[in-house]
């Protein structure tokens, strides 16, 4: 299946299944199914360079948490891919989730994933991407406003 | 056609340049989707997340969109483009609905992107008003105006609505998501029957927080919502939100649509169960991006202040006189208005059950009545109550009687707020596609059976609700007569139940009286269970209260004797 | 009016996609909103082929689907359940506003 990415460097090592890793935990590739326990991998994230999360059916968002996770809780910063029924219109959630690769043979996946982070210039609340939400945003404008120590 | 009217000053969240460019850009996503879809791109399959996360059913005979109205608060001028929308892009008129939404029921979606861009106009949109995402978050439909309010809950409304609004990890969860909050110990906003109901009060430090009840609902399996934190300080309440949904997420089950609502893992796994997991996750992120500042929350909460009302007379000599000369107008003060924290203001209710009309609907004209009404008398504002009326927050008592009179010209001054015929009916078979039986017919006929207002006031508060089927959007199970159609064989059977309740801090769940009942003899059935009540009730007992009292036995033997 | 209620009578309808209206699909192969025009099939291994037929024209609508109906002595044919009558003439009594489709 076409695999997509936005730095467009996804890796090649190929993910062991979450049992056999835990056999092998030495290897860098491992992937889950979206009812592991993504804390099991927390002393080897930093020895981690590809993990594999799945949408056994696009509508199944249990590999969100997981991602948010990873990336939030546990630190990862390795290459996190999504798997499954992965669709363009997700796109937008799963890049804010910490995803950054993507397994998909939607027609148009591509075009869609380059301009996915500019579909919406404004978010609510805090995730995995860095980007500050509106309330943060307003704290500060109104800090340059109304300047008080 | 040019905006000509004056735009008094409103008293809640005011969209900023972030909210606006947010339904936008959410807008122009959707329109693409739509575009693709219309195209072959998308396969409906594909397709359906996509339209319901913006609002859009397809019900029997067309698409159905539904709008949010947050916190069941409007502008004049928001329910005027309601009506111009009903109007342009629907049938004339609309039907508001037991989450504080409104329906209209005859959109098409080559329309829809249209129509959410005309909302967008007036800062409103449909975002997650259906699909398995956060929904509307519901509030006590007399927020700001209540005489025994502790705060206004819609702050926090508010504050959930931004959070959960396009939320990334919470777009797929296992079914839909709903939450309430009551300002009030009198709970209005049925908190404990909602996936996360919230409850503001003020602890013996006088601080205020949250109880945290989790795992209510109606539906299939009703159940009653388990308090899994006493007090939550306000600032950690995004937290400790997002640790619930998060386990919620992991953990809900979705092996079977009718298993997969968050009191169902509740039930299974047990509420301590549950409330360790949800501490654990509480207690991870706590201190982190989601906790709110001080400022963040003022500056929310600035915008809920109320208005400032000048101070006028509670008792008024020509209103006392109109009540000693106009029964209707008597009847009316009695059960269309409530008190408000002001002595000299009424919060006022339009009823939109005139006798024998489907309960909750209004036509463009009557929406727009109404914002002329409350832009005259109301500073501006018109609330949507849970109970498919609407509601007229700050009304003075001097000015009752000229509410009362155009209130009437409109057929909303029906004194039977609280009463037998203001009664609760989802759309039903005549609409949706889930439904197995008709409420709206049903309800037309029970309402024309008791119009007379004299008998109604007799029989005092009475809570019939009605639904079409078991996912009961008419909230049959807290109806004091609760009555929920079903199919049997081709036939449309009715099965009663008794006792159920939302109100005053009391939630239990109706009881069945017995066999169903076809639909030509519900009437009869209520007419033998209103008997039973007025046989048997004591001093200053609601027929609830009698029910409780004598038990079902009393009110079986009738029902079935009549039946 | 004796009825042929034997279940084995059925059309294919579906909702338009555009607008949501309800269709069914007539002799012609193209989806009308007369009910009174669609093609009726005669026994099960004829809606088959009809349902089939249906979802090979489905670009346009949504999820095609067969509805069981019964013919009267003159011909007339009316859907079984009261869900595909109601969705075949409308609202079962008169809602606010004029334009609202009336059950007849």
């Amino acid at each position: 299946m076409p695999l997509f990415s936005e730095t467009g460097s996804a890796t090649i090592l190929e993910p062991l299944p979450f049992a056999e890793w835990q056999q092998r935990p030495a290897w860098p590739a491992v992937s889950l199914a979206n009812t592991d326990p993504v804390e099991d991998l927390a002393p080897h994230v930093g020895r981690l360079r590809l993990i594999v999360l799945s949408f056994p059916k696009f509508s199944d968002g249990r590999a969100y948490s997981q991602a948010r996770l990873l990336r939030g809780r546990l630190g990862y910063a390795g290459e996190l891919r999504a798997t499954g029924g992965v669709l363009q219109d997700q796109l937008p959630f799963m890049l804010r989730c910490g995803f950054d690769s993507f397994e998909s043979d939607q027609k148009g996946f591509g075009e869609a994933l380059a301009k996915a982070r500019t579909l919406f210039s404004v978010v609510y609340q805090p995730a995995e991407d860095d980007r500050a939400p509106a309330s943060l945003l307003r704290l500060s404008r109104h800090k340059v406003l109304s300047p008080r120590a | 056609m040019p905006d000509t009217h004056f735009y008094r000053p409103t008293h809640f969240y005011q969209y900023d340049d972030y909210d606006r460019t947010l339904v936008s850009e959410r807008v122009e996503q959707f329109r693409d989707q739509v575009r693709r879809r219309i195209a072959g791109e998308l396969t409906e399959e594909q397709f359906k997340p996509l339209r319901l996360t913006n609002g859009l059913y397809l019900q029997l005979h067309a698409y159905m969109l539904r709008i949010a109205i947050p916190y069941g608060t409007l502008s004049s001028r928001q329910l005027r483009k309601l009506a111009d929308i009903s109007r342009k892009y629907d049938r004339g008129y609309g039907h508001f609905t037991t989450r504080q939404n409104l329906q209209l029921n005859w959109i098409k979606l080559e329309d829809a992107p249209d129509a959410l861009a005309a909302l967008a106009e007036v800062d409103m949109h449909a975002m997650q008003t259906s699909g398995n995402c956060i929904r509307n978050v519901t509030a006590d439909h007399y927020a700001g105006a209540a005489i025994d309010e502790i705060e206004d809950p819609r702050i926090w409304c508010e504050i959930v609505r931004q959070w959960s609004t396009l939320h990334p990890e919470f777009s797929f969860l296992p079914r839909k998501f709903k939450i309430a909050i009551t300002g009030s110990p009198n709970d209005r906003a049925a908190v404990r029957v909602h996936d996360i109901g919230l409850r503001l009060w003020a602890n013996e430090a006088g601080d205020v927080g949250f109880e945290v009840i989790v795992g209510g609902g109606l539906g299939r399996t009703p159940m009653i919502g388990k308090t899994l934190r006493e007090f939550l300080p306000r600032d950690e309440l995004l937290a400790y939100l997002e640790a619930t949904l998060r386990v919620y997420n992991r953990y809900g089950r979705r092996d079977n649509l009718y298993k997969a609502r968050i009191k169902i893992l509740v039930h299974e796994i047990g509420a301590e169960k549950m409330r360790e997991e949800v501490e654990a996750e509480y207690a991870a992120i706590k201190d982190g991006a989601l906790k709110l500042p001080a400022e963040t929350i003022e500056a929310i909460a600035r915008q809920f202040a109320p208005p400032p009302l000048p101070h006028r007379p509670a008792v008024v000599a020509e209103v006392e006189g109109l009540k000693l000369d106009d029964r209707e107008f008597a009847l009316w003060l009695k059960s269309n208005v409530a008190p408000h924290r002001m002595a000299g203001y009424r919060i006022v209710t339009a009823s939109l059950k005139p006798a024998g009309a489907p309960p909750g609907d209004a036509s463009a004209v009557q929406m727009e009545g109404v914002a002329d009404i409350a832009d005259a008398y109301s500073q501006g504002e018109i609330r949507v109550s849970h109970e498919q009326n609407l509601i007229l927050p700050h009304v003075a008592v001097e000015d009752l009687p000229a509410v009362w009179r155009a209130l009437g010209r409109l057929g909303f001054a029906e004194a039977n707020v609280g009463k037998i015929t203001d009664i609760i009916a989802c759309p039903g078979l005549d609409y949706c596609a889930l439904a197995n039986a008709r409420s709206i017919p049903v309800a037309q006929r029970i309402s024309n059976h008791f119009a007379e207002l004299a008998r109604q006031h007799d029989i005092g508060d009475l809570k019939i609700k009605i639904s079409g089927c078991i996912n009961a959007c008419g909230h049959h199970h807290v109806g004091h007569i609760g009555i929920l159609g079903v199919d049997k064989n081709g036939v449309e059977l009715y099965q009663l139940s008794l006792g159920g309740d939302v109100d005053f801090g009391k939630t239990a769940i109706g009881a069945i009286l017995g066999p169903a009942v076809t639909a030509d003899k519900v009437v009869e059935a209520v007419d033998a269970m209103v008997a039973t009540y007025l046989d048997n009730r004591g001093d200053g007992e609601r027929f609830v209260d009698t029910y409780r009292r004598i038990g079902a036995q009393p009110f079986k033997e009738r029902v079935y004797a009549a039946v | 009016m004796a009825k042929n209620l034997s279940g084995d009578l059925s059309v294919a309808s579906a909702n338009r996609l555009v607008d949501g209206v309800v269709v069914f699909l007539d002799d012609a192969g193209q989806w009308t909103t007369r009910f009174e025009l669609a093609a009726v099939a005669r026994d099960k291994r004829g809606g088959e082929i009809l349902l089939e037929r249906a979802r090979a024209e489905a670009f346009g609508v949504i999820d095609p689907f067969l509805v069981a109906v019964s013919e009267d002595d003159d011909g007339r044919i009316e859907p079984i359940s009261l869900r595909e009558k109601i969705r075949a003439s409308g609202l079962t009594f008169d809602a606010i506003a004029a334009e609202a489709v009336r059950y007849a």
